[in-house]
């Protein structure tokens, strides 16, 4: 076990390494001059010198990368062009949006699919297979914005339950998660319908093991079988999937946040390369990428936790 | 080399004439499945402490036998007559009620040990399952008759940690896992469907051995499930002959065996013990030469950047094979029998050590050597997992061709399926049928058909028959052996199945641990094993009776 931890976090770090280096390649070395490219085609020859020192874009390639990676490990984000502010601020006030966001999502898809996909692999070929199947069929195919709409035409200008967007701050956490909820169910949706259909697809693969058959044989009822001896094997796939769709929702949240009104980080990227704020978008990528990368590795020792056999191989 | 003696002290009338009623009584016991009929009313008793085998070919009933009696028939089938268990019939139970019967009066054992555990659990939780889904003990309780179970399958604590998982266990011992679970609440009956058949000789012997040990301690009634009549005539008291749903013929095991009156069970015993007609063939030049042959491979590294341990599937192998020549390789499971195959076949390289055909290697410049490939064709044992089942058959057969520089087309090619269709004793016209038309002997027929079709000088049969059914597995020897005469084959006979190789080669290459450790003529070395582990091997191996039905003498070879 320990020997897989440390193998996993060797990846890490390589994985990050190598991802910082990619980002800053892309956007530093690429044709064209950063400063000049944010600054306009019209912006006079001292305007962009002075924006290349307060880039550090005078300095050599090397020592740019340096400084900004270093920068990053002891919080320093730099400052963003449009708004005069430190990255590491901006980014900071819109993770406490979408990160609460995405495990809020994230919970909710999780909690609808596992019953659902439970109940449709034990039932498989019936009425109740059937009736899942086609709703997850129409979470898959409607897109969440439509959803989103939705709930706000019920929950907030019909019923009135809900705020139809804003966001009110942490300072009144129940207000904070009453403001996330309709969002969060919009965003959950169509997860949930993707994710019901892989843990029902997996228990079916799974129900058709000979380990079942010899669960049935020691005495076990089919639902017992399916949960003692089923669920655990077919979580393999799920979790796979459930790393997948936190990556997606931290940053792809970005038209749902528009429709709430939401400030998150999906309209911090779109806000800032529309602005051409390069400093903005670079650390926010790199973020993101290094969500990305922990959740991967957090799946990984999930995998561990659920299979033996990936603890033992060495 | 026969047990003859005496197979169960103190009971042979036991399973005859009922003065106490039998254990498991199976009385016209019909079960259709979606309107086809899949078993046409058989009765069936077994007593208490009796070993009773049901064999046959497949289809023709005996794990659905199994299965009825388990009430774990699929879904859609129905059942019919009478299935008494200690006198209460158990096709009217309810689904709850048979639950509360599987496990603890009814114990099964499954043919596949590899998937029929769940791989997440430990051993002894998977055990302990069987006593505490039950309710029959405590959790502390449950804990220690599971380890004591475990031991009493030959698994100790002290030999083999309770807390392992199934991937760390060899086949044998996931095998005693299954029989730990199945007999640890002491059922009275325990059903076997084919529970060595995926295990090499001596693990075989060993379960086999168990099996008896535990039926004679707690006097349960074994309904044992195989196809293998040797292991039948090893194990069983009696003996139930199926075929086609139907129970043909029945009868105490040396009385059935000394006289068999059914036609099927006769044809049966014939082909468990066919030995193919070899021609006599003239001393030729070697065709295949294997010279030192190495080959490791990099393990797992020890720690994070430690070195890499190394396994050595293969180790200084050399044999020659002549032109025309039929030669066996036989070894269990591990042995390093698919590592040379592959290596012969140019499929991966060797560490050390050579390999030619006719002079030329076999493997050069980090490929197989095509101009020497094409020479040699393969025969796998799943002729249906190596066909692609979109295409038809006039395409699957000629699949080799893309091996040759200029292939035959037109009015040639359709020559080319002709003749190799013929020679494998199917149709011209089977050409255009997808395969799955076909039963599982004539797949194996197609594969060969496929073989032969480039005239390949060398044709390697990898477990080519240990799929099929003994009648089935006698004609495809016969047709190899007719081969090997009118096309003047030379052939390596590769399986762990001793009574096979024995029938179909000249000469016998025995394997253990990636090293040759003795070959010789395959009469000199079966007749008077040099080597001790040959010696183990041939002595594990279940034998028939001599005596067989009309027909006394054993086939002079």
């Amino acid at each position: 076990m320990l020997a897989y931890l440390a193998k996993r976090l060797v990846s890490l770090a390589v994985s990050l390494a190598v991802a910082s280096l990619v980002i800053f390649l892309v956007v530093e070395v690429a044709p064209g001059d950063p400063a000049s490219y944010m600054l306009g085609i019209n912006a006079r020859p001292d305007t962009v010198a002075a924006l290349r020192a307060e880039l550090g874009l005078d300095l050599s390639k090397p020592e740019r990368y340096v400084a900004w990676v270093g920068g990053m490990l002891t919080g320093d984000f730099g400052t963003s062009y449009t708004y005069r502010t430190p990255v590491s601020q901006m980014v900071a006030d819109r993770l406490w949006v979408s990160l609460p966001l995405a495990l809020y999502a994230l919970s909710l898809s999780t909690l609808i699919a596992f019953p659902a996909g439970l109940y449709a692999a034990s039932r498989r070929g019936r009425m109740g297979d059937a009736a899942v199947m086609g709703a997850t069929q129409l979470g898959v195919a409607v897109p969440n914005f439509w959803f989103a709409m939705l709930l706000v035409l019920l929950f907030a200008i019909k019923l009135g339950w809900f705020a139809a967007g804003g966001f009110p701050g942490w300072d009144e956490p129940l207000q904070a998660i009453k403001a996330l909820t309709l969002p969060a169910i919009a965003l959950a949706l169509p997860q949930a319908a993707i994710l019901a259909r892989v843990m029902r697809s997996s228990l079916i693969d799974i129900l058709g093991e000979d380990f079942i058959r010899t669960a049935r044989a020691k005495g076990l009822s089919p639902g017992q079988a399916l949960r003692r001896h089923g669920l655990r094997n077919a979580l393999i796939p799920v979790l796979t999937i459930v790393g997948l769709q936190f990556s997606f929702l931290l940053a792809g949240a970005i038209i749902i946040e528009q429709v709430f009104f939401l400030p998150g980080l999906g309209r911090l990227i779109f806000q800032s390369i529309t602005q051409r704020d390069l400093i903005v978008v670079e650390s926010v990528v790199m973020l993101l990428v290094f969500a990305v990368i922990v959740v991967n590795f957090l799946v990984d020792l999930a995998y561990a936790a659920v299979d033996p056999r990936l603890r033992t191989r060495r | 080399m026969t047990s003859s003696g005496p197979k169960y002290p103190g009971g042979a009338e036991r399973s005859e004439a009922g003065a106490e009623p039998p254990l498991l009584d199976v009385d016209r016991l019909s079960v259709t499945i979606g309107g086809k009929t899949i078993l046409h009313a058989i009765s069936l008793q077994i007593a208490a402490g009796e070993i009773v085998a049901l064999t046959g070919e497949s289809g023709s009933g005996k794990s659905m036998t199994a299965l009825a009696t388990m009430g774990l028939l699929p879904g859609r089938a129905r059942a019919s007559g009478a299935l008494r268990l200690d006198g209460r019939d158990l096709l009217p139970l309810t689904e709850p009620q048979l639950c509360a019967i599987r496990g603890k009066q009814i114990g099964m054992i499954f043919q596949e040990p590899m998937t029929a555990l769940n791989p997440l659990q430990t051993i002894h939780t998977q055990v302990a399952e069987t006593i505490l889904i039950h309710g029959a003990a405590s959790r502390a309780e449950a804990s220690r008759i599971a380890a004591d179970t475990l031991a009493r399958v030959g698994l100790p604590p002290d030999r083999i940690s309770h807390d392992r998982y199934p991937h760390e266990l060899s086949g044998g011992q996931r095998q005693r896992v299954i029989i730990a679970m199945a007999i640890a609440l002491r059922p009275k009956l325990l059903i076997a469907d084919e529970p060595t058949t995926a295990l090499d000789v001596t693990t075989q012997a060993q379960i086999l051995t168990l099996l008896k040990r535990l039926v004679r301690e707690d006097g349960m009634a074994l309904m044992m499930i195989t196809h293998d009549l040797a292991v039948v005539h090893d194990m069983a008291d009696r003996i139930a002959v199926m075929k086609d749903g139907e129970i043909v013929e029945t009868g105490p095991t040396r009385a059935l065996f000394a006289n068999m009156r059914h036609p099927y069970t006769r044809a049966l015993f014939e082909a468990s013990r066919h030995r193919a007609v070899l021609h006599r063939r003239e001393a030729a030049e070697p065709l295949l030469r294997v010279a030192q042959v190495h080959r490791v491979y990099p393990g797992p590294r020890q720690g994070l950047f430690g070195p890499r341990s190394v396994t050595q599937a293969v180790r200084g192998v050399s044999f020659d094979i002549a032109r025309g020549e039929r030669v066996g390789l036989v070894g269990e499971s591990g042995c390093g029998k698919s590592t040379l195959t592959r290596a012969i076949l140019g499929l991966e390289p060797v560490t050390s050590g050579t390999i030619t055909l006719d002079g030329h290697p076999v493997f050069t410049h980090g490929h197989p050597n095509l101009s020497v490939r094409r020479r040699m064709q393969v025969v796998f044992q799943d002729p249906y997992g190596s066909f692609n089942p979109r295409h038809r058959v006039d395409r699957l057969i000629t699949e080799p061709f893309h091996l040759l520089p200029d292939p035959p087309r037109g009015a040639a090619r359709d020559m080319a399926i002709d003749e190799a269709l013929s020679a494998v004793g199917l149709s011209p016209d089977d050409r255009h049928k997808h395969i799955h038309a076909f039963s599982g002997g004539q797949r194996q027929r197609l594969a060969i058909a496929r073989a032969l079709i480039i005239r390949p000088e060398l044709i390697l049969f990898d477990e080519a028959v240990s799929a099929l059914d003994v009648r089935v597995r006698a004609q495809i020897l016969d047709l190899i052996a007719q081969l090997s005469r009118d096309y003047g084959l030379t052939y390596l006979f590769i399986s762990h199945d001793l009574s096979v190789v024995r029938g179909i080669t000249d000469r016998v290459l025995v394997m253990q641990a990636g090293q040759i450790v003795e070959q010789g003529p395959t009469d000199r070395v079966f007749d008077a094993p040099e080597h001790p582990y040959t010696r183990q091997l041939i002595a594990a191996a279940p034998v028939l009776p001599e005596t067989g039905g009309h027909d006394a003498a054993a086939p002079a070879h």
